[in-house]
């Protein structure tokens, strides 16, 4: 127990878990928001073959919006990466 | 005189590491767009290589962690310390590239610098609480954490696309993998060639150069940026092999989630100034991609020797480090020691270069 508590005085506790966080929340959004980029753009070519005119619309709405959020994502990382 | 033609011998032997790191390490950063076919791989070397110098610029929070957090600048008495310390990285990073195993060059230059620094100043020249506060915990979570962050996207992206076609998935994805090994090269640029620009600044200091805490002039970043660009463009294609196929078969979608993984972990670290393995990140992501998927998919195997060269990384590079520092110490402290030494090493490495071109070609991306 007492090292447990040494060691967590020498780790930069906060830091790390901030590291933590940073790195699931931008690691796992941007493959999801690219993967529902990648979901609304193929629905869409497959709806608009089929006419689907309205579907279609809302698969290419949430294409864009995925793309722009995980293009969002990254340039929000170097941003902070570079302002230290 | 004396101490600055052994700093000019250690700033060049710290760029010969930064080459050796790139040449190294890169392989891995690499492999996946490679293994999945996503880039040629002399197109993605090339990108890499030039991400990798971009990339180098971005940030000083490592190099920062490196010049004054891990060993004490004031036990630096004598540069052949730093040189010695670089001798024993370089040495572990050509042993196991000769071998095909993919080790941390982060753990052996840390290794390294601890090993000659004990060996000349003691144990109390390392700084106990920056070693465990910001290497060795962060270099053990920050793996397993690529290895969660990979596996819970690639199941998020399977459930996404799962009713899709799967040859514009597989498109979609591969094009994904130049955003997301770019993003991994950038993050490895970032990274590691930070760390030959903290020991360049420690030089600097322990020469009197720079004032203690100083962040690195213009153009040790500028020279670190280059050499490790230079070193990724050379290759090493031994590493691609283990890294990017042996490892685990992976699809597109996989391979952009342990790029992504990768990326996100290395570059949160950096803003923090945690000197990472991106070696150990790379892998983690690999292995929790694949291990989503099916966990029997990882060559558990190939993953426990990878695993093995780790865990040797940090006590060799240090033997090494020691022993070079009491090497160059029969000729005291000044350049003749770093020079015979030198001298030593790159007839040795010549030797296994030759003979290595006597056995044929490497081993190709496959």
């Amino acid at each position: 127990m007492r090292a447990a508590v040494a060691l967590a005085t020498l780790v930069e506790g906060r830091e790390l878990w901030q590291t933590v966080l940073a790195s699931l929340v931008s690691g796992v959004g941007v493959t999801v928001f690219y993967s529902l980029a990648l979901y609304g753009v193929t629905r869409f070519a497959d709806l608009s073959r089929g006419d689907r005119t309205l579907a279609a619309a809302a698969a290419a709405t949430l294409a864009a919006l995925a793309a722009a959020a995980c293009l969002a994502s990254v340039a929000f990382g170097i941003v902070v990466l570079t302002r230290k | 005189m004396s101490s600055d033609l052994i700093l000019v011998i250690v700033v060049a032997t710290a760029l010969a590491f930064d080459f050796t790191n790139g040449f190294h390490d890169t392989a891995n950063v690499v492999a996946t767009s490679i293994s999945t076919g996503a880039a040629a791989p002399r197109v993605a070397i090339a990108y890499a290589a030039v991400l990798n110098f971009v990339g180098a610029f971005l940030s000083i929070q490592v190099a920062a962690t490196i010049a004054n957090d891990v060993i004490d600048p004031e036990a630096i008495s004598s540069l052949n310390i730093v040189y010695a310390g670089l001798i024993g990285a370089i040495s572990w990073n050509l042993i196991t590239w000769y071998f095909g195993l993919p080790s941390s060059s982060s753990h052996a230059l840390i290794g390294g610098m601890i090993g000659s620094a004990v060996a000349a100043a003691g144990t109390g020249a390392v700084i106990t609480d920056g070693l465990v506060g910001k290497v060795l915990v962060p270099g053990v979570v920050a793996p397993v954490l690529a290895f969660l962050v990979a596996g819970i996207a690639i199941g998020l992206a399977y459930r996404v696309v799962r009713r899709l076609r799967p040859g514009p998935v597989t498109r979609g994805f591969q094009f994904g993998q130049i955003i997301s090994g770019g993003m991994l090269s950038l993050a490895h640029g970032t990274n590691d060639a930070q760390k030959t620009m903290g020991v360049i600044t420690l030089a600097l200091i322990a020469n009197g150069n720079l004032g203690p805490g100083a962040d690195p002039p213009f153009w040790v970043i500028a020279s670190a940026a280059a050499a490790i660009a230079l070193g990724t463009y050379s290759g090493g294609w031994r590493i691609i092999r283990t890294t990017g196929t042996r490892i685990i078969k992976m699809d597109a979608a996989q391979g952009f989630s342990a790029q992504g993984a990768g990326a996100a972990v290395i570059l949160s670290s950096t803003h923090f100034g945690f000197p990472l393995s991106t070696t150990h990140v790379i892998n983690g992501g690999v292995m929790g991609a694949g291990a989503a998927k099916r966990l029997s998919a990882v060559r558990w195997g190939v993953a426990g020797n990878i695993a093995l060269a780790w865990a040797l990384t940090l006590p060799a590079a240090a033997a090494i480090g020691a022993a070079t520092y009491g090497l160059t110490r029969i000729f005291g402290t000044g350049a003749l020691g770093p020079v015979l030494v030198s001298l030593l090493a790159i007839s040795l490495i010549a030797a296994v270069f030759s003979r290595r071109a006597q056995r044929g070609a490497p081993v190709p991306a496959t």
